[in-house]
Formats: C-alpha cells, structure tokens, sequence
C-alpha cells in the first residue's frame, strides 16, 4: 500500500500519520486495546492536494499570510476546492480495498469514525483540540470517502485557521503551509461510558493526582460541551478517589444509525444523580492511564470508552498546559 | 459584587473582570474580532471551539455545560485565560447580563464563582 498504513504495520510518525495517527499506532503496538482500523496518510493528502484541478488556487491561498478579516472567505474558498476535487483513483482503490476488508471482518453492524490527525494535531506544541472535525457513526464507502475530503478540509476551517493565528501571538509560529492532514478510518465503539483521564490533575496541576471526566454514550457529549460530565479526583498512587462532582448528564449522545451521525437523547433520570462509572472501571482505568504515561514519559490526556466491560483507548496527547 | 452562579475553574486561576458578551453564534465571535479585550463570554451547549479566534485576547470563559476535559476547557488552559465550565446559573437570566460588567473568582481551590459587577 502506497497512501495506507494498518495500525500493525508501521511505526510511529508524526509527518507521515499526524499526531493522533502516530499515538494511536503507538498505543496499538504497545497492546493497548485500541479499535482497528486504518491510516490514510499525509502522503495521500499531499497527492491529493497536488492533483486537485485548483492545485494553483489552493497553492495560493495556503501559503498567503491571511489576515483575521479575511479567513471566513478564505477558508469557504479552499474547503469548496478541497470538496470540488476528485480523489485520485489509485488512492481511492487502496481506502476501498482496506475499508472492504476490514468491513467485512467485522459485524454486520459496523459503524465507522473518520478521524482527523493533522500533522500538528495532539503534539507536544499545540493540542489543536476540536480544531479538525471527526466524523462518526460512517456505515457505507461513499459516506467514508466524503468524510474524508471533509477531514482534509477541516485542516482550512475558520477556527483552525484563526486558532494557528493566535497561536503565532504566544510565539509558537507555525506555518500552514506546513501542515498535513492524515486520516483515521476505524470501527466505532458504540460506548456505554466514554470520558478522558488526565494523568495529572489539570484543575491544580497536581502531579500525584489524576482527574477523570466520564458521561454516558458517546465522548462527543464532553468533548462538545453537550453535557455536563461527572469529575472524579483520584490519587495517583493509590487510586482512592479523593474527590468526585456529579455531573448532571442530562444528555447521552448516542450513534444514529439512519443518518450516519449521532443524536443527543434524554438520560433515564435515575442514571443523572449517580456516577456513571464504577469502582472497577476506574481501577482499570488507573492502571491503563499509568501505563500510557510511563510509555510516553510525560502527562497525558487520555480519551476512552466502555462497551460491554471492555476498555478501549481511542487517543492520548501530551497534556500541554501544565505549569 | 453580586452572586450570578458557581461551576468548575477549569483554567488559570487568575481573577478576571470584564464585559459578559453572551455567544450564541459564529456571528457574534466574528463581531468581537476586533474589540475582545476586556471581554469575558458567555457561552452555552456547543459553543466549543467557535471561540478559538478570540481566546488570546478575552479575559476570560463561562459555559453552562462540559468539564475538565471538554476541549473549550483544553484551549482556554493552552491560552491560559479563566474558564468556568458547568456553571450552574439561571439561564434566562442570562439576555438581562449581556453588557454587564462580571468578575470570574476562582474560590476553594477549584470553584469558578461569576459575579455581577455593577
């Protein structure tokens, strides 16, 4: 495969898989329980790029210093000419030829999350949290192509541009024509419990404790503000929780399986007062968080989902902001 | 200083003051594109990263909904500015604030508690 990594098949690397892509490869070769699936790298973006008809529209645009103003027009041009343009054929084959596969290894009602893993994506310079888009619930190979081009235009959305801009005001220049966008294709885990465990608390910035957030269904609920999730404080060494807020939960997203999307539905009322997690789910959850952080030698910020009782990784960046 | 509503201080614990401009749409970022300072916004379900274009030049974040992890919370902590998240506050209030001067207090180590000003 030229434009197609398998997470088994290759190493870590962040020019080639974006940050996300990298980690995940990382995590999966450490045996951690990630959900297969397959990496479209930067190498097909850059092809893709390059072959567009608007090649030289694109070229100008990206490498032009844009002013705040500017970027709503700016971005509507380069995304229309990134959804305009057609996915060369020997790259397309080779997503078709993966996502058959791996379709076809799987449960008849497989779901599919197309991921974004931009190249400065969850690296120690930036997190580029929500910046890109991620698209779940993806079932057919039309709806995954579309989804594609749509990660690669997410590299050009208002806020990402704005958000590198703003960047550039702290000090930390980072050009966008520097930029490359790899793709995460991957079965979906239809999750009881999602959340993220950070493996210092960020609230204090305490090294000795870990700060879980955990909501019912998706992780879309916390990472989009769409509910209040419970926040658990727990000591690192020992795990004893330390401290937990309930949240509200008044909402759990869930995967809706006619649309290729999710929905918010209303949380059973008995599910809102209590926390969702339980005691063993947050000694696994301990265990793994310790884990990942002696693997990649510093604090880390760490998504995960339950299905069934088993505990799935889906990413872990560096945590950026401590003090 | 008046009481408004308490949630998590998800960021820098700084105090921050400024002018609630309650978000309810990319427009009404893009309005603030050139006057953000001094500003602190309110946002609520979803307002997630449309604020990305001005958080290095508000004083602070509020948002009736997500946690910790939530990543308006993640960038308001990479741009360093005071976020409360999940603040529990009486929402149809919130039209009536919209102008306000407010102060963002982080109280007990890790409560946001947002005030009224004027």
């Amino acid at each position: 495969m030229k434009y197609i990594k398998s997470f088994s098949e290759c190493d870590s690397n962040l020019n080639l898989l974006g940050g996300k892509g990298s980690n995940l490869v990382k995590l999966y070769k450490t045996k951690f329980n990630v959900p297969p699936g397959f990496i479209l790298t930067t190498k097909a973006f850059k092809t893709f790029m390059k072959k567009s008809t608007y090649q030289k529209e694109l070229e100008k645009y990206i490498s032009k210093k844009i002013q705040p103003k500017e970027v709503l027009s700016i971005s509507k041009n380069i995304q229309k000419m990134i959804l305009d343009s057609e996915i060369p054929t020997d790259i397309e084959r080779e997503i078709e030829y993966t996502y058959t596969k791996l379709k076809n290894n799987s449960h008849n009602s497989i779901r599919f999350a197309v991921r974004s893993s931009a190249t400065i994506e969850d690296s120690d310079i930036a997190s580029f949290a929500g910046q890109a888009d991620t698209f779940l619930s993806r079932k057919t190979f039309q709806q995954i192509l579309i989804s594609i081009k749509k990660c690669w235009a997410s590299l050009y959305s208002p806020h990402a541009l704005l958000y590198l801009e703003q960047l550039k005001k702290m000090g930390k220049k980072i050009s966008l024509d520097q930029i490359f966008m790899a793709v995460i294709v991957q079965k979906m885990i239809h999750s009881d419990i999602s959340g993220v465990i950070f493996t210092t608390n960020v609230l204090n910035n305490n090294h000795d404790q870990m700060l879980i957030n955990s909501v019912l269904g998706l992780g879309e609920g916390l990472a989009n503000n769409i509910v209040i999730p419970d926040t658990i404080i727990i000591d690192k060494e020992s795990c004893e929780i330390i401290r937990q807020i309930i949240g509200k939960k008044e909402k759990t997203v869930i995967p809706d399986l006619d649309n290729a999307c999710t929905k918010a539905v209303p949380t059973d009322i008995t599910s809102t007062n209590q926390l969702c997690i339980s005691n063993n789910h947050i000694k696994k959850l301990h265990q793994i968080a310790l884990d990942i952080e002696k693997k990649y030698k510093c604090p880390q910020d760490i998504e995960w989902a339950i299905k069934n009782d088993e505990l799935y990784v889906l990413q872990t960046r560096p945590i950026t902001t401590l003090k | 200083m008046k009481f408004l509503g308490k949630g998590l201080s998800c960021s820098s614990k700084e105090d921050a003051l400024g002018e609630l401009i309650y978000i309810k749409t990319v427009q009404d970022v893009i309005a603030l594109f050139d006057n953000a300072q001094g500003k602190i916004c309110f946002v609520q379900d979803a307002g997630t990263t449309t604020l990305g274009p001005i958080l290095s030049d508000i004083e602070g974040v509020v948002c009736t909904t997500g946690g910790p992890g939530s990543h308006l919370a993640i960038v308001s902590r990479e741009f360093d500015i005071p976020c409360i998240m999940a603040i529990d506050i009486k929402t149809d209030k919130l039209p009536q604030l919209h102008g306000k001067n407010v102060k963002i207090r982080t109280e007990d180590q890790d409560w946001g508690v947002l005030y009224l000003v004027d």
